[in-house]
């Protein structure tokens, strides 16, 4: 009899996550396809719908694409999916580490920016900026190539930094991201002193945002993150476990400081790989998983996905939001996610406040 | 003395030690002939020499950046006048109010505007006679823009990019706007009462310029956009006007920018890329 009541709801549980998936995967295709048709160039939604479906095979057939201007197809395809695409990827990317740090560190301060990345990106760009260096390379720019490789090397610093015989207590990790981001903020503003004309830039890429944003940028980061977010999501009964303390943890069988290691790194490619097209976007990593928290609750097997795809939408369309609403001025993604999701996330936390825990 | 934003200053005497805080003033003291008078310049001021020598040799003090200059250097040359540009109200307010210099601010919004400051830089150091002459010589540059433009019967559409990566280009409450349309051409922004702002590709490909500009010497290194062939190959800019016919011009970014003497020498190179026949 008991066993009976465990599996049914077990599969009662099972049915409604895949319910909630769905209802987000939905969301998310219907807000993509809603920000297709806004930007600057007013396209009607009969023209986009005849430009995508000539690159669908059998529906390519059945559209008739004479009244399509040559230019609104190349802003269709070529401006606007990139930029749908990568803030997708780069919403998701954000809001998946977030849930992991703030899984691994028990702390609801914690983000994707918490071991340096961010700092780490923005040195990197940042010198490529004043020297003066940015092209493309092999498609890719290099201001993006150093924004990598700067984060992912600051957060192994962080991580070096803290072991302490082959232990890397969490606290003290958590202590030595927040001593290197503020080393590393201030070399960034040594390099904004120095910048002269092109502070400007640097202010700009800081800001963050999905400026020209090409298909090349996007098949460099997709990697990253989709095998990222995907090689997470084995660790999310560990991540579970580790919210009932790490001793609870390893008295259950769980390998904390392997668990600890390996989620660190795939979660840091991930939040490097999206922060290197995007600069600096605030509010996602932090907010999207308290958020999603809230109103599906701390289950990591559900709200790993879950947040992925809410930041997805999130960014998606506050960029649709970015691109017109002071047109022809572009405004920083940043600045709306902030203005958006500031708001709405106290009014999650006012309605819930009783119930919330992580 | 009124300067361009209508202060007036009192000059009991001609100036012996002049500090400019723009590479425009500097350009314009240098064209009156004033070498031996400028005491300091900008580490950005580069003609009508390379100053960097000059720097090394103790001739000239390098006073720092445009708008964040070096208070003690500035305090230390002792300067008797000091030529300002627009931006820098504060910077001014502070080195009239608490130094007690006199300052002129140099804000020109037109090319008559630029031949005015000559005169009045002119009248403010004894050089009246170069600053008449000057202007002559950038009357009759201008003059010849005006009768080659007088015949044309359509006017292209421009594109000047400032940046790439994020693009900034130029709205209409720019100088940069200002020289494009006295060359003859339609800045596509023109409708966009701005400064220089941040766009996206999609704006350009929309309105599909037929001219489209491109600075260098900005700094050091190649160019931020590459080659014309890297510009043509953006993703979606195949169907712009200027991409599809070849119109890619490269400007020298410190002409277009300053409102000194060279505005009137690319005023013509721009009427000849607008107006080519």
């Amino acid at each position: 009899m008991a066993s009976e009541n465990v599996e049914s709801r077990y599969f009662k549980r099972a049915s409604r996550w895949k319910l909630i998936i769905l209802v987000l995967v939905l969301v998310m295709i219907v807000t993509s396809i809603l920000s297709l048709g806004i930007g600057f160039a007013k396209i009607p939604f009969s023209n986009i719908f005849q430009i995508i479906a000539k690159r669908i095979p059998f529906l390519n057939n059945l559209v008739d694409t004479s009244l399509v201007i040559p230019s609104e197809e190349s802003i269709i395809l070529q401006i606007r999916v990139p930029r749908i695409l990568a803030g997708i990827l780069v919403g998701a990317a954000l809001a998946a580490a977030g849930v992991i740090y703030q899984g691994i560190f028990k702390n609801p301060m914690a983000d994707s920016y918490v071991l340096g990345v961010s700092a780490g990106a923005s040195v990197g760009a940042s010198l490529v900026i004043l020297f003066g260096v940015s092209f493309t390379l092999l498609a890719i720019s290099t201001v993006q190539i150093a924004a990598f490789i700067c984060a992912v090397l600051t957060v192994f610093l962080v991580y070096s930094i803290s072991k302490v015989g082959g232990r890397v207590p969490i606290t003290t990790l958590l202590l030595s991201g927040i001593a290197v981001t503020i080393f590393l903020s201030a070399i960034v503003t040594i390099i904004q002193v120095m910048a002269g004309e092109r502070l400007q830039i640097i202010v700009f890429w800081l800001m963050g945002g999905f400026y020209n944003i090409y298909m090349s940028d996007i098949w460099a980061i997709f990697p990253f993150i989709i095998f990222g977010i995907f090689a997470s999501y084995f660790f999310v009964r560990d991540l579970n476990i580790l919210a009932l303390g790490e001793e609870t943890a390893q008295h259950l069988g769980v390998d904390t400081a392997k668990v600890t290691k390996w989620l660190l790194i795939i979660s840091s490619m991930v939040a490097a790989a999206a922060v290197s097209i995007s600069g600096l976007i605030g509010f996602v990593g932090l907010m999207i998983p308290h958020m999603t928290r809230l109103i599906i609750g701390p289950d990591h097997r559900i709200l790993l996905p879950a947040s992925a795809i809410t930041g997805a939408i999130f960014l998606v369309a506050c960029d649709a939001v970015a691109r017109v609403v002071l047109a022809p001025v572009e405004l920083p993604v940043g600045v709306i996610t902030a203005l958006c999701g500031g708001p709405f996330f106290i009014y999650l936390l006012r309605k819930k406040k009783s119930k919330y825990s992580l | 003395m009124t300067d361009d934003r209508g202060y007036v200053t009192t000059l009991t005497s001609y100036p012996e030690r002049i500090i400019s805080i723009a590479p425009s003033n500097t350009e314009i003291l240098f064209a009156l002939g004033l070498d031996d008078k400028v005491v300091g310049i900008t580490e950005y001021c580069n003609y009508p020499y390379n100053f960097t020598a000059w720097f090394e040799a103790g001739n000239i003090t390098n006073i720092g950046g445009y708008f964040t200059p070096n208070m003690e250097a500035i305090v230390s040359l002792e300067p008797d006048l000091l030529l300002a540009a627009h931006g820098m109200e504060d910077l001014v307010d502070d080195l009239r109010e608490v130094y007690g210099y006199k300052v002129l601010i140099l804000d020109p919004k037109s090319l008559d505007d630029v031949l005015n400051d000559f005169m009045l830089v002119g009248r403010a150091t004894n050089s009246i006679d170069e600053a008449t002459a000057l202007v002559s010589v950038c009357q009759n540059k201008w003059d010849a823009v005006n009768t080659k433009i007088a015949e044309v019967t359509s006017k292209p559409t421009v594109y000047y990019e400032t940046w790439y990566d994020p693009i900034w280009t130029i709205g209409s409450e720019t100088w940069e706007n200002g020289l494009i349309e006295a060359a003859g051409g339609i800045n596509i922004f023109v409708n966009d009462p701005l400064e220089h702002f941040s766009t996206n590709d999609e704006a350009i490909i929309q309105l599909s310029p037929e001219v489209i500009l491109l600075p260098f010497g900005h700094g050091y290194g190649p160019p931020f956009w590459g080659s014309f062939t890297q510009v043509k190959e953006r993703p979606g800019w195949s169907t712009v006007n200027a991409v599809q016919n070849d119109n890619l011009y490269e400007i020298n970014a410190d002409m277009i920018a300053r409102s000194g003497p060279r505005a009137f020498d690319v005023l013509g190179i721009l009427a000849e890329i607008f107006h080519p026949n």
